[in-house]
């Protein structure tokens, strides 16, 4: 099967040939699959949010190159075109990209922009509107009078009416309460089981790419750290504590279990995991 | 293409211009452009353009950002030139076909005009090149200070300014994050004529409005916080302080009035 995305050598600089020149992201080289849920997670500045701004094409490779669905994003300037729309990029702090005059004609403005009729307009916007958790007399009011958690919701929205094969959020849940948290990535995990897309979640939190992923991908100092599914990355927690990431609450208490002589598996990364481990361990000691 | 704008950007150095006195600098940078329009030859032009190339290289710019200041005015010089060439009447015809006619005098203004903008330009970037924004606002509200007898609020304006300077690095960071969000949403910002292209503005011009806005207001309750109640009574951390140097810049920047005064008298009048 042909990967949905697949990035060959992908290298980027920034400020190329002036004395700033950092390379932002070096020969990176990976396979997205149709229907994963990828967490990337790195540190700031490197290179998570780079990266995915080239599954878009908004930000054209120095060299190598990626494909979407087999093809070269930057082969033309209609398939640069095509990819915007094919790989739906919703930035972090999206509320601040609202202009419209109505909610609902902001959701639109993606669907719009593709070209297509009003009826699959407002069809794709009251959709969107529903996954989010948007009511429908909300859709009439000014987007700038809804409540903060209202707005990221709305624009997250105006990304999904597009549709795309690939969904990719940069930390989608900044600056948010902790409700408000959970109500954004439990829309996320709904859409992904729900459309069977492709969703790529950058996040500095990791419980939620453990809850929520089926593989990660690790960004250290702009290469590529570890790729593989959550239980392959999780299992290396002390890899990941060296290279000062967080790893999961759960895996750091079982990694002290391991240090201290309890023969604990080393891939636990949630809660649930953790009893049943704890269990089958006291089990074989003390039945 | 944002990130050719040059003004009011600040190259950090150590050389002679940089060590002056913000004042003075700004007080002689001002009488510079005056005397440029003081000059009625080729003589006392080139007196001028000698002169900034000579502050050029003490400044110790790199020419290549010289260049670059000039690139936004390429299309006025270049206007300027085509303009003069034709409407200029008078003087030897050189060369003439239907209701166009090229005259030496033509050409004779057209350069001048031009190099007279290009020392303009030059020597009013080689200010803002060698003053940080902090110095040259203190500059310029110490040299506005006689306006307060006209109930004018010089200190107000010199705050206003120096915030002005300082967000239009985040204003341009703004402007780069809002087109690529909308960009990815497939706002097309390249293609179409000039009211197509001016609709797709839209879409990224309300949200740097609004943003734009929202940090005022936070940066208003930030000043209010650290009890900033406009400049009355203010005393200032570094105090400026003339030295022999600025007097020195001084008397080099009469002496070249002089010597523009002296060639306009002795040689004749271009125009």
């Amino acid at each position: 099967m042909t990967p949905v995305i697949k990035a060959e050598n992908l290298t980027y600089i920034y400020g190329e040939k002036t004395s700033f020149e950092v390379a932002a992201i070096k020969n990176i080289n990976i396979e997205i699959q149709k229907g994963d849920f990828v967490g990337i997670i790195g540190h700031t500045g490197s290179g998570k949010s780079t990266l995915i701004q080239h599954f878009n094409g908004l930000l054209k490779p120095n060299s190598g190159r990626v494909l979407l669905d087999g093809s070269d994003i930057q082969e033309s300037k209609e398939s640069v075109r095509a990819a915007r729309f094919k790989a739906g990029l919703c930035f972090q702090y999206p509320e601040y990209q609202l202009f419209e005059d109505t909610v609902y004609k902001d959701i639109a403005f993606g669907p719009k922009n593709m070209g297509l009729g009003e009826d699959e307009i407002s069809a794709r916007v009251l959709r969107a509107a529903r996954f989010v958790g948007i009511n429908e007399e909300l859709l009439s009011k000014s987007p700038f009078d809804l409540s903060g958690g209202e707005k990221r919701r709305a624009a997250i929205a105006g990304v999904m009416a597009m549709e795309p094969e690939v969904l990719m959020l940069d930390e989608p849940t900044a600056g948010l309460d902790p409700r408000g948290r959970d109500m954004i990535l439990g829309l996320i995990k709904e859409y992904h089981e729900h459309t069977g897309s492709t969703v790529l979640l950058v996040s500095h939190s990791m419980e939620a790419v453990a809850r929520l992923a089926s593989k990660v991908l690790v960004l250290n100092n702009s290469a590529v750290a570890m790729f593989g599914t959550v239980s392959e990355v999780f299992s290396r927690g002390r890899e990941l504590m060296e290279m000062d990431l967080n790893v999961p609450e759960i895996t750091r208490i079982f990694i002290g279990l391991r240090d201290r002589g309890l023969p604990v598996a080393a891939s636990v990364y949630t809660n649930e995991q953790g009893r049943d481990e704890i269990l089958r361990v006291f089990g074989e000691v003390a039945p | 293409m944002i990130r050719d704008i040059t003004i009011g950007q600040y190259l950090p150095g150590d050389s002679v211009l940089h060590r002056l006195d913000a004042r003075m600098k700004t007080a002689l940078t001002f009488l510079f452009v005056i005397m440029i329009f003081f000059c009625k030859n080729f003589l006392s032009l080139g007196l001028v353009a000698v002169f900034t190339l000579l502050l050029t290289v003490l400044s110790k710019v790199p020419f290549r950002m010289m260049i670059k200041s000039l690139k936004p005015i390429f299309i006025i010089l270049v206007f300027t030139a085509v303009l003069n060439i034709l409407y200029t009447g008078g003087g030897r015809e050189l060369f003439g076909f239907w209701k166009i006619s090229i005259t030496d005098k033509g050409l004779y203004t057209a350069g001048f005009m031009v190099i007279r903008i290009i020392c303009l330009i030059t020597g009013s970037s080689l200010l803002t090149y060698t003053t940080t924004p902090t110095h040259l606002t203190d500059a310029i509200e110490r040299l506005l200070s006689p306006l307060k007898l006209f109930k004018i609020q010089v200190n107000t304006l010199a705050m206003m300014m120096t915030l002005a300077l300082r967000f239009i690095p985040t204003l341009i960071e703004e402007i780069d994050r809002i087109m690529n969000a909308q960009k990815a949403r497939g706002a097309d910002l390249e293609s179409g004529g000039v009211i197509k292209r001016a609709k797709a503005l839209i879409p990224i011009l309300i949200p740097l409005f609004i943003s734009a806005f929202r940090r005022a207001y936070e940066l208003a309750f930030a000043m209010e916080c650290r009890c900033y109640h406009g400049g009355d009574g203010r005393t200032r951390m570094k105090q400026m302080k003339l030295s022999a140097r600025d007097f020195a810049a001084a008397f080099c920047v009469a002496l070249l009035f002089g010597g523009i005064i002296f060639l306009n008298y002795k040689f004749k009048a271009l125009i």
